[in-house]
């Protein structure tokens, strides 16, 4: 607190009001320009295209579509296309060439329920092997797609026949370092964080947070899994240290209480794993920094490899609204440039100054 | 302001506990319990005793003084605006964002126009997952238990337990089990990251951007330490496009998986993009150093420093490599090659350990330069283990050129100079210490010389020569002078050269004056440090101090000597002389401090108990000192002081014979140590310790009555002397006189119970009191023992104990002995002459199960030691059978335990060594797991 201004600085450079509710804003890779998903009041969903222009954020493009979009992804698209990927609130994956939105590239009923969260891997030259989008829905399931295949997914998490139904809130890739390795993190709302090997075909961990899953997110997506931070209804949030799994305590965690209501987002910086930002329900916006311990693991008792967790340093936080924050996206080209939507019906463009020195 | 409703459900009941008196200044000022100090805070924010602004900005600002990083203390902080930034950083912020938008979009528009052919990448995406694949949901839902529940509740038929294979059943529950505690899983290390990534087909945008991210994940891994993954993502990152800084770090990253070749192919390669690269430079330094070429290792670094003369971690390197470098000459020959893995792996831990201690200072940094000045520091010599084919001969230019380097930086008067701050200070205290014109002539050089030619500094030392200086005579005044010149000039090994000649020409000449060799000597001492050799110096060093003990100069130079060296204990004893006889010289308190940290670090809290005696300095030298600063003295005074000096000079050439004589009595040369010792009692006749080690000497030389005199001297001094007692005891026993000698042996052991020798020379002569009492004086002379002692130490009140006695060659040794005494006796004078044969022999002829009884409690440390190298060297071949059954009684002996416990490491050494052979040979008699067996019982 005592040099308030060697610290990084979370400046709100554009501020930009909309006339529908944004669920989710993505940036679009190698350019200026972010894209913003929600619906309009009339019940209909809607696609932005802004650019950053001059300190402003122009509107490019806007398209109406049937059904609200939740969510969208850029992760299993080539750098050339840069196509997204979207889930709607009828549990339809939908995929968008920007240059042409009237038409979707890809369509498929993924679910029967909202699909509340996506991400994709394989494309933007993040990850080797094959593109591939997951979806998590309302439904309980978790369904891997390849947009090279229609209607059928590759892969499919579901509770069998019997299981109770947990609404999944959030899927995210990771530990995607070659062509065969890969793993699917899933979030849900009674706590569960299911961990599913891709390459095995496996449940490959799981643990309960207590508190509903609002977002996990790996710090990388394309290296040996190191890191997942998962964050909570109730405001606390787990970094997980994926290197060391222990055969029955699992991996180990520091959990920080961040935020007094829940923590909807996390986002790793791109340029820096170990930073990240997450987006609370009060509209304050909290940057993190983890520490790496002296050694990451230890042998317990018994002589078994047990992984050692970290520590999180608070760098910066600010409040940008009342309402929460809903959506939060780093520019993948820009260190320090950031986009993030609430439910106060606006669009903001930050930057984070320092974040080098952080 | 937000504390309110930060856990407004325990507001009350906190509330409940703190007393309102507390919400004080004059409490909060003295709480330390950081808890209760939130509490509080959460109480004044709340409002609910009252609000007092003041009172709470206290409360925080003495809350983040104990504990800053408080949950209490987050606050909402509004978004920074423009109005938080001066002027010129906002304008920074909106350019470079602006900036970044045009060329994103310029990026963009490559981009498009380059995407033509994406059809033709599609090829190389790896083929679609094979069909719809169900993942298990939950651990309890495996496929497998759902699909054939039912299998498992039906009992088996009668026909299935006919074949029912209990041994298999067996197995599989016990798989089971283990099934169910699989080991942890590591993904640590690099499981096939894949090195290649195929870029042909990518656009240069694409590969710029590609490339940037694999060497962020580089950074990543390396920030985390997993250098093996960092090396694997620049590689990735250099097959999609080549660049200086992935090159460079992956040079870095394999500097500390110590790959050297691999990290100088990856700087040479920097160095062909771009021929000066500083970091690339630096590497390639450290690389060569590493692999054993200093020459090649410190034109690198002069080529950093010609592009940035401060470049600290360039300089420090490169002092580092010439020290190495000096060093590495003397050590080569001595130096095994066995030695080489061993220095090798200390090397790396060390390294381990400086990268781990670097990090907390700069953790975040990137991966660039800033990496490099921890890097480089890269300790141990493994450089002389590995420089082998290196030769005396072309050190010697080496140096010379290392040498006029450092004159270039020193003139340069560039931030090299951690040594020259303390050489400075040295000089400082020098010159006012001592009115010697040596050191007169030395400051007239530091202003005259400044013209730097060796001319004009001669005739400058002319003038100064006829100044009073000490008993030098002129040649070798002028020596040492051309020698002071040179050092100041920077030419290093020319000043060594001269003050070589100098100490040469001085023994020669028979001058007696010891100080001014003591001046040569730390003189040359200074050379050497100049170069690096510390070895050298601190041999200079140690001879100057032997002159002149507590002089301030060398035992500063020995102590930065050591330092260099890491002999922490040592340089820390030095500086701590240092102060105390000087306090004022800012460099031994600094020294001192960075050297108690790194002590702490390596030994713990308990740090001092390792540390050598630091000597205490005798209050006249202290005084000395601090009478210099006033220049002008009294006559008086200086008369005094001359008395001072006759009186330190006496000093110092008693100390110095004392030494010699040590030496001598060490080596075995008893009449020449006899007459140091006797020169020694000229000058202080009341030297106690000087007439026992003169009595040893007699003993030795079997001048028996001499000695008897020279113990009494010593107990007319010290009547309670405990090594003139025993002594007198040897010299009685030599002159047949036992009772005498018995009586005084129970002097000793009165004194000192715990003396063995005393006791069991006392065991010997009772025996022998007896025998010539019983038998008539004709009785066959017996042959004394005669018994040495090394008394190198100054400290009367040495222990007995730990002298080592050692027999004389002539004493024969009973090879069979039939009872505990004659087995005592044997031993002892087999181990005494070191024979260890001979005890093999003893150890041959008794029955291992009377060991036991025949050592009794006279079993010690060296005793074991020797039974075990005698074991050891001499039995196991021919009978181990024999040697494995000693082992199987030894340990019954009494004492056993606690003699273990007291063995020295190389004693240790030996036994395992012994258990070691004793397993690998082959017998019917014991297994293998017997001698291990029998191996825990020792070790």
């Amino acid at each position: 607190m005592s040099s308030p201004l060697s610290k990084p600085q979370i400046i709100a450079h554009i501020q930009k009001s909309l006339n529908y509710t944004v669920f989710d804003s993505k940036w679009i890779p190698c350019s200026a320009k972010f894209v913003c998903l929600g619906n309009f009041a009339r019940g209909t969903g809607v696609i932005q295209i802004y650019e950053v222009q001059h300190g402003e954020a122009q509107l490019i493009t806007e398209v109406e579509k049937p059904k609200p979009l939740k969510c969208g992804t850029f992760g299993a698209s080539s750098l050339q296309q840069r196509h997204i990927a979207t889930g709607d609130f009828d549990g339809n994956l939908h995929i968008w060439n920007l240059e042409a939105p009237d038409v979707p590239v890809y369509a498929t009923k993924a679910h029967k329920e909202i699909v509340n969260s996506i991400d994709g891997v394989g494309g933007l030259g993040i990850g080797d092997g094959a593109p591939e989008i997951v979806t998590g829905s309302r439904d309980g399931t978790v369904k891997v797609w390849d947009p090279r295949q229609k209607d059928l997914p590759v892969a499919n998490m579901e509770p069998v026949e019997g299981e109770t139904r947990r609404d999944c809130w959030t899927v995210a890739f990771g530990h995607a370092f070659n062509d065969q390795d890969r793993c699917v993190c899933a979030g849900y709302d009674n706590g569960d964080v299911k961990l599913f090997d891709l390459r095995n075909m496996s449940l490959r961990w799981e643990t309960n947070i207590k508190n509903g899953v609002c977002c996990v997110e790996f710090d990388r997506k394309d290296i040996n899994m190191n890191k997942l931070v998962a964050t909570s209804l109730e405001g606390k949030f787990h970094v997980f240290d994926m290197r060391t799994q222990h055969p029955t305590k699992g991996f180990a965690s520091v959990s920080e209480k961040a935020h007094k209501s829940t923590v909807w987002q996390v986002r790793h910086l791109p340029q820096n794993r170990d930073i990240f930002m997450t987006a609370g329900g009060a509209g304050n916006l909290h940057l993190w920094k983890y520490e790496y311990p002296a050694q990451r693991s230890k042998k317990d008792s018994d002589g078994v490899d047990v992984g050692v967790a970290g520590s999180v340093n608070l760098l910066q936080n600010v409040t940008l609204s009342t309402q929460p924050i809903a959506s939060l996206d780093w520019s993948p080209d820009k260190q320090g440039l950031c986009v993030c939507s609430g439910f106060d019906q606006s669009v903001r463009v930050l930057i984070v100054t320092k974040l080098n020195s952080a | 302001m937000s504390g309110d409703t930060l856990f407004p459900l325990q507001t009350t009941d906190v509330s409940a506990k703190v007393p309102v008196d507390h919400l004080d200044y004059d409490f909060i000022e003295t709480c330390k319990d950081v808890k209760y100090l939130e509490k509080i805070l959460r109480i004044l924010r709340s409002g609910e005793e009252g609000i007092y602004p003041h009172l709470i900005k206290f409360c925080e600002s003495h809350l983040e003084k104990l504990n800053p990083k408080s949950r209490a203390l987050r606050k909402e902080n509004p978004v920074a605006t423009e109005a938080s930034f001066s002027k010129d950083e906002w304008n920074q912020i909106v350019n470079d964002l602006m900036t970044w938008a045009e060329q994103t979009k310029e990026t963009e528009r490559l981009l498009k126009e380059g995407s033509g052919f994406n059809d033709l990448v599609k090829g190389e995406i790896p083929p679609v997952r094979s069909s719809s694949s169900f993942v298990p949901f939950s651990e309890k839902s495996f496929p497998k238990q759902r699909i054939n529940p039912s299998k498992r509740i039906l009992p088996r038929d009668y026909q299935e337990w006919d074949k029912f294979d209990v041994e298999g059943e067996c197995e599989k529950i016990d798989g089971n089990m283990l099934k169910n505690d699989p080991p942890a899983i590591l993904n640590t290390g690099n499981p096939n990251i894949k090195r290649e990534v195929d870029a042909s087909l990518l656009l240069q945008q694409e590969k710029l951007l590609l490339a940037n991210r694999e060497k962020d994940k580089g950074n990543e891994a390396f920030r985390a330490n997993d250098y093996e993954e960092a090396v694997a993502y620049y590689t990735r990152s250099l097959s999609i496009l080549a660049t200086v800084s992935a090159y460079n770090n992956r040079a870095q990253a394999e500097i500390i998986l110590e790959h050297w070749h691999e990290a100088m192919r990856d700087c040479q390669q920097v160095l062909e993009l771009e021929p000066r690269n500083k970091k690339a430079l630096l590497r390639r330094a450290t690389v060569h150093n590493h692999m054993g070429n200093f020459q090649m290792a410190s034109e690198d670094l002069r080529m950093v420093l010609q592009e940035e003369p401060n470049n600290p971690a360039a300089i420090q390197l490169l002092s580092k490599i010439e020290k190495k470098a000096s060093d590495s000459l003397p050590e080569q020959q001595s130096k095994g090659k066995k030695l080489l893995i061993e220095e090798i792996e200390d090397d790396y831990y060390k390294e381990e350990q400086e990268e781990q201690r670097a990090r907390p200072v700069q953790p975040s940094q990137p991966v660039g330069g800033e990496r490099s000045s921890a890097a480089p520091v890269v300790r141990g010599d493994m450089g002389n283990a590995q420089k082998k084919p290196h030769s005396r001969g072309d050190g010697g230019p080496h140096t010379e050129s290392s040498n006029s380097h450092h004159g270039h930086w020193r003139g340069k008067g560039g931030a090299s100079d951690k040594y020259k701050v303390p050489e400075e200070s040295k000089e400082k205290v020098a010159n006012g210490s001592s009115k010697r014109a040596s050191t007169a002539s030395e400051q007239g050089d530091k202003s005259g010389s400044s013209k730097g030619t060796t001319g004009g500094g001669k005739a400058e030392e002319a003038v100064n020569l006829d100044a009073p200086c000490g008993a030098l005579p002129p040649r070798l005044s002028r020596l040492k002078n051309e020698g002071n010149l040179l050092f100041k000039n920077g030419q290093f090994a020319d000043a060594l050269e001269k003050y070589s000649q100098a100490i040469q020409g001085y023994t020669d000449s028979g001058v007696d004056s010891p100080e001014d060799l003591c001046v040569l000597y730390s003189n040359r001492a200074a050379c050497y440090l100049k170069d690096g050799n510390s070895q050298e110096c601190i041999q200079d060093c140690t001879r100057a101090l032997e002159l002149q003990p507590f002089s301030l100069k060398p035992l500063l130079r020995r102590a930065m000597a050591y330092e260099s060296l890491e002999r922490y204990k040592k340089a820390y004893v030095d500086y701590k002389t240092v102060l105390q006889i000087d306090i004022s010289v800012q460099a031994a308190h600094d020294s001192v401090n960075r050297i108690t940290r790194l002590l702490i670090e390596q030994d713990g809290p308990e740090w001092r108990d390792n540390l050598p005696d630091i000597p205490l300095v005798p209050l006249s030298a202290q005084q000395h000192r601090r009478e210099e600063p006033p220049s002008q003295e009294v006559l008086q005074a200086r008369a005094e002081k001359a008395t001072q000096e006759a009186e330190r000079r006496a000093e110092i050439r008693f100390s110095a014979w004392k030494q010699e004589g040590n030496e001598f009595v060490k080596k075995g040369q008893y009449q020449e140590a006899l007459g140091k010792y006797t020169e020694c009692l000229k000058l202080k006749p009341k030297e106690c310790a000087i007439y026992t080690n003169r009595a040893l000497c007699y003993l030795k030389l079997e001048r028996f009555p001499e000695a008897k005199q020279d113990c009494d001297t010593a107990l007319e001094l010290e009547p309670d002397n405990k090594k003139a007692f025993y002594r007198r005891a040897l010299a009685n026993k030599g002159l047949q006189d036992y009772l005498a000698c018995s009586s005084d042996l129970q002097q000793v052991l009165q004194l000192d119970p715990n003396v063995q020798e005393a006791e069991k020379e006392l065991e010997e002569v009772t025996v022998l009191l007896r025998q010539s009492l019983a038998r008539s004086p004709d009785d066959k002379a017996r042959k004394t023992v005669p018994i040495t002692e090394v008394d190198d130490d100054e400290d009367r009140t040495d222990a007995p104990n730990t002298e080592r006695s050692r027999a004389a060659d002539n004493i024969s040794v009973n090879l069979k002995a039939s009872n505990a005494y004659e087995f005592g006796q044997s031993l002892n004078a087999a181990r005494c002459s070191g024979n260890t044969a001979a005890c093999a022999e003893l150890l041959a002829s008794t029955e291992p199960q009377m060991l036991p009884k025949y050592l009794s409690n006279q079993l010690d440390g060296n005793t074991v030691s020797f039974i075990m190298k005698a074991l050891d060297s001499d039995l196991l071949e021919k009978n181990p059978n024999l040697v494995y059954r000693h082992l199987s009684h030894l340990h019954t002996t009494d004492r056993f335990s606690v003699v273990l416990l007291q063995l020295e490491k190389d004693e240790r050494r030996i036994m395992t060594q012994l258990f070691e052979h004793l397993s690998a040979a082959e017998s019917a008699e014991f297994t293998r797991d017997d001698v291990e067996n029998l191996a825990n019982k020792y070790v």
